[in-house]
């Protein structure tokens, strides 16, 4: 554990990272900008055509990134404090997989519904299984490893059924494939502005009650002894859970591997205390975001990698290394 | 625990509130053309709307291939194209046409800054694959939506129309379209396929076999020039089959689109129940260009695939 | 308990002689069915004609070059994958052991779209050796991910859900980044029987014959082993060797399967249990009925997926999702025990 420098220095260093891989993110692309001509863009001056592609899609992708990867980011913390297991993450729960069922069932069986029932459904779907997951572990107790098993389990279903939505409409499934893969193509400011509610009110309220999530992790019997209702108190924290991730996957699609490593880089470097844990895991996520779209839109221009790629690729062999590590 | 609980449940509904709201005043707001109107304006209907160009366009986006076919048919060189970062992918008879242009990306994910940065005055896009960005690119130039993946012959042969409108060509387009029937109905009496007798245009894997049916493009092109299509369905352009069904169908001719070196029919070849196969036994089991019949669609990749069809089948009769 | 009580009924032989004799029943039927049922249906007369004599004709043809080998394919690969997921729950304790959800099934399936994406002129035979490394690569991940810190089966499942989520984005960013590619991959993502001949038979037989036989001799060890780990130790077994033996076969087993037919999923896990259930815990039992179970589950499981779109084929992995999705489901909540 690398904890030389204390939990506060590391998250100041940490939040100066994130701008400088929003600038990055801001720079990349089809077209190189200027860390210069950005920030004189930024106050104002209109600088030939590069202004356009800033404001419309730069910008609005970098300030996804940073949103998104909080949010998938906490979200993640949250899941491995309150399953107690450090594998848990909305994407292996099964929370995600039914959010992208959801969305292939409209993109593939009802291809005329308007665009913006797309993340409705992606929401739906989220909530539809975190409701199922919860309906089928509630009997025991709400307890962890059977929470994780049913979430599994649910994700093996939903995933089977995408995968039999895509044998039965081969030409059609490539506009699901796109929001399957978790990209940030084509979004811009309306997407932001509709993310943004979620992650500004829930965000905070996840920080807030951090210490809740170190009470848990001492165990059921202590939590209980020191005051703790911990059945209703592990379903609150996931449902807190639930829409970080849901409404992050309604915008993006789904991108997974953030919500599992970016908790386990933040507790090498600033330890298992959730208070510096989830702000930590936030700073991470969005790094991980801002460096994986930049790559994905700058590297083989005009070809865009999704995001969701870049992160499976980048998060799986860092994650091996990180579990070897230990 | 009883505050925690009421304070999430209230910021929980103030949010889900924001979100709806945020959500439904943004996507639903009126479509609108971004040029403004003059005498000369030219109003677009397609797919997701209305859209104004106040003259004829000059640098023109496509993000399918038919909508290629569409101008090289009326002799217009679009400046990018969406060509999944293929340079070759463009069927020669396009592509003599078309010359050179900026790659825009792939069409699944066509990259919006190149296309900004190309400055174009029209955008022509796919509905199933961009209808989701259809504002986005409408801020970039007035864009129309037309139909082209899992599109029908008919429904390309319409986006042909609307298009050459767009582009002041409707005169050009009428002319070119009497030459196309002409030339359908002239390789229909060439070919004077036997009515009774009917083809199967699939496209084979190593480890499946899938047809096209009579309502496929593939499918109605060919029942066009007389060709029948050996499965007549409505519902569900495609048909997964096996070696047993290919045997009960028996038709008359095989048009093969190759996917990989290897498939699945050359394991078939070995079968007995193969070389009894009336298609076999004619020589008329037929490779075609899988990237001509599978890719493209629209005026002159139609005419190519109904010339290619003809060629092989009286080649091997 | 009821369990114990349960036991004991069964420990009855003629309860058990029952059980193979109504199996092998449904077995027969499952087969009968399955070459009775296609484009045409054909009769059992001429059915039981052409298994054994080759006349000619074209119902004759069918069922000895179509539908026989496809009915043969379906049994050993139910029979492997049963075996398969019975062999990785004894070897991790976990209920939840499969090949699915170990993502094995994904490891192999990925490897093997990967080879003959580098390797186009690749051959079938060739193609079971990828299948093997994607096992191995892949079991062996899972399950190191999945012992870290001691393992648990939870840990197993998130672990085995992680790399299934990362091979399954590969393969998507594959196909969106060269669509083409779509065709080779469709298959990849949901297994089928569908294209099964005599070739593909050749192919699978002998590692499942291999496979299998080794399982039978790993029986009794198996059973020791499930005793529990100082149990059996003190009972003088070798465990790691055991363990590692039973891997083996495992990776044969599960990859062979992949190389031929794509990954189906949900049946190394649930015909292991049904099996328990019937049979108790002894291997020596469990093996023999899971390639019973197995057989008959998968081959029943094609001839539904006859009917999904008819007369058109589709992946049998859908109806034998369709049965252990909810099956699964009801494993996940019933774990007794706190193994954590």
């Amino acid at each position: 554990m690398m904890k030389k420098y204390s939990p506060a220095k590391w998250m100041i260093a940490l939040s100066i990272l994130v701008v400088v891989f929003s600038i990055i993110s801001l720079s990349a692309g089809a077209v190189w900008i200027t860390p210069k001509e950005i920030i004189l863009s930024l106050l104002g001056s209109s600088e030939g055509g590069n202004k356009f592609i800033l404001e419309n899609y730069r910008i609005p992708r970098t300030i996804l990134s940073i949103l998104i990867g909080s949010g998938l980011a906490v979200s993640g913390a949250i899941f491995q404090g309150v399953l107690g297991n450090p594998l848990a993450s909305p994407d292996v729960i099964g929370i995600t997989k039914g959010a992208g069922l959801a969305a292939a069932i409209v993109l593939v069986l009802f291809p005329k519904a308007p665009v913006v029932t797309l993340p409705i459904a992606a929401l739906a779907g989220a909530a539809i299984v975190a409701i199922l997951i919860y309906l089928f572990s509630f009997r025991r107790g709400a307890r962890p490893a059977v929470i994780a098993l049913v979430g599994v389990a649910l994700g093996a279903i939903c995933n089977a059924a995408i995968q039999y939505l895509m044998v039965k409409n081969p030409i059609g499934i490539n506009v699901a494939l796109v929001w399957l893969s978790g990209s940030l193509w084509g979004k811009s400011m309306v997407e932001v502005l509709m993310l943004l509610p979620w992650v500004i009110v829930f965000l905070p309220i996840a920080f807030l009650i951090s210490d809740k999530l170190d009470v848990l992790s001492l165990g059921d019997d202590v939590a209980t002894s020191l005051g703790e209702n911990v059945k209703v108190l592990r379903i609150l924290l996931l449902i807190l859970a639930v829409i970080l991730t849901g409404s992050s996957v309604a915008i993006s699609g789904t991108i997974g591997f953030v919500g599992l490593l970016a908790p386990h880089m933040a507790r090498r470097i600033v330890g298992a205390k959730h208070k510096f844990l989830l702000p930590t895991s936030a700073m991470l996520g969005a790094i991980l975001i801002l460096v994986s779209d930049s790559i994905g839109k700058g590297l083989f221009v005009p070809i865009e990698i999704p995001t969701g790629i870049v992160t499976s690729v980048i998060g799986a062999p860092y994650f091996l290394y990180l579990l070897i590590k230990k | 625990m009883r505050s925690l609980r009421k304070i999430f449940s209230f910021i929980l509904i103030g949010a889900v509130t924001t979100g709806i709201f945020v959500g439904c005043s943004s996507k639903d707001t009126e479509v609108q053309g971004n040029n403004t109107s003059s005498d000369k304006a030219i109003v677009i209907k397609h797919e997701m709307g209305e859209t104004q160009l106040s003259a004829a366009p000059k640098k023109i986006i496509t993000l399918e291939y038919s909508f290629v076919d569409a101008l090289a048919a009326l002799d217009i060189k679009p400046v990018g194209i969406a060509d999944d970062n293929k340079k070759d992918i463009l069927i020669k008879a396009i592509a003599d046409k078309v010359g050179s242009y900026t790659s825009v990306g792939t069409r699944s994910q066509p990259n919006l800054e190149v296309i900004s940065s190309l400055k174009p005055d029209l955008i022509i896009a796919d509905l199933k694959r961009h209808k989701a960005i259809y504002e986005e690119l409408n801020k970039i130039a007035p864009t129309i939506v037309l139909k082209s993946l899992e599109s029908s012959y008919d429904e390309n042969i319409n986006a042909f129309k609307t298009i050459s409108k767009a582009v002041n060509q409707e005169e050009k387009a009428e002319k070119r379209l009497t030459e196309h029937t002409e030339l359908i109905n002239k390789l229909k009496s060439e070919v004077a396929f036997d009515a009774s007798k009917t083809v199967l245009p699939a496209v084979v894997r190593e480890d499946g076999f899938n047809a096209h049916a009579s309502s496929s493009f593939t499918g109605q092109l060919l029942e066009k020039i007389g060709l029948k299509n050996a499965i007549q369905q409505t519902n569900g352009a495609y048909a997964e089959m096996n070696l047993e069904q290919l045997v009960q169908l028996n038709p008359d001719v095989l048009l093969i689109m190759k996917s990989s070196e290897k498939t699945i029919i050359d394991q078939w070849q070995t079968n007995p129940l193969w070389k009894n196969l009336k298609a076999v036994k004619n020589n008329q089991v037929l490779m075609v260009d899988r990237n001509l019949w599978g890719r493209f669609r629209g005026v002159i990749s139609a005419e190519e695939i109904s010339k290619e069809a003809v060629k092989l089948i009286k080649e091997n009769k | 308990m009821r369990f114990l009580q349960k036991e004991k009924s069964k420990d009855n032989l003629s309860f058990r002689l029952m059980i193979v004799v109504i199996s092998l029943v449904v077995l027969f039927l499952g087969i009968a069915v399955s070459l009775y049922i296609g484009s045409r249906n054909i009769s059992l007369q001429a059915v039981i004609k052409a298994i054994f004599i080759e006349d000619g004709s074209k119902d004759n043809l069918i069922i000895r070059t179509i539908r026989l080998p496809r009915v043969v394919m379906s049994i050993c690969i139910g029979a492997n994958l049963a075996v398969a997921g019975v062999l990785m729950q004894g070897i991790t304790r976990n209920p939840l052991a499969s090949p699915q959800v170990f993502g094995i099934n994904s490891g192999a399936s990925f490897l093997v779209v990967a080879a003959t994406v580098i390797f186009p002129s690749v051959t079938n035979y060739s193609l079971v050796y990828f299948a093997f490394i994607g096992t191995a690569l892949s079991g062996g991940l899972v399950y190191f991910m999945g012992s870290v810190g001691g393992m648990t089966p939870v840990k197993l499942a998130l672990a085995g859900m992680a790399i299934h989520f990362l091979l399954s984005s590969f393969t998507q960013g594959m196909i969106l980044i060269n669509e083409n590619s779509l065709d080779k991959i469709m298959h990849w993502m949901a297994g089928s029987v569908s294209g099964g001949t005599w070739d593909s038979v050749s192919v699978i037989l002998p590692w499942t014959v291999l496979g299998l036989f080794i399982a039978f001799l790993l029986a009794s060890s198996m059973t020791i082993l499930d005793l529990g780990e100082e149990i059996a130790k003190g009972l003088g077994q070798k465990t790691e060797l055991i363990r590692m033996i039973a891997g083996i076969v495992v990776i044969m087993l599960a990859g062979a399967s992949v190389s031929v037919a794509g990954p189906i999923g949900f049946i190394g896990l649930i015909v292991p249990h049904i099996v328990k259930y019937f049979v108790g815990t002894d291997y020596r039992l469990r093996i023999p009925f899971c390639i019973l179970f197995g057989s008959i589950l998968l081959v029943c499981a094609d001839v539904v997926s006859r009917f999904i779109a008819y007369p058109f084929e589709s992946p049998v992995g859908i109806v034998t999702a369709a049965i252990g999705g909810p099956f699964f489901l009801y494993l996940a909540q019933r774990k007794r025990g706190t193994k954590e």
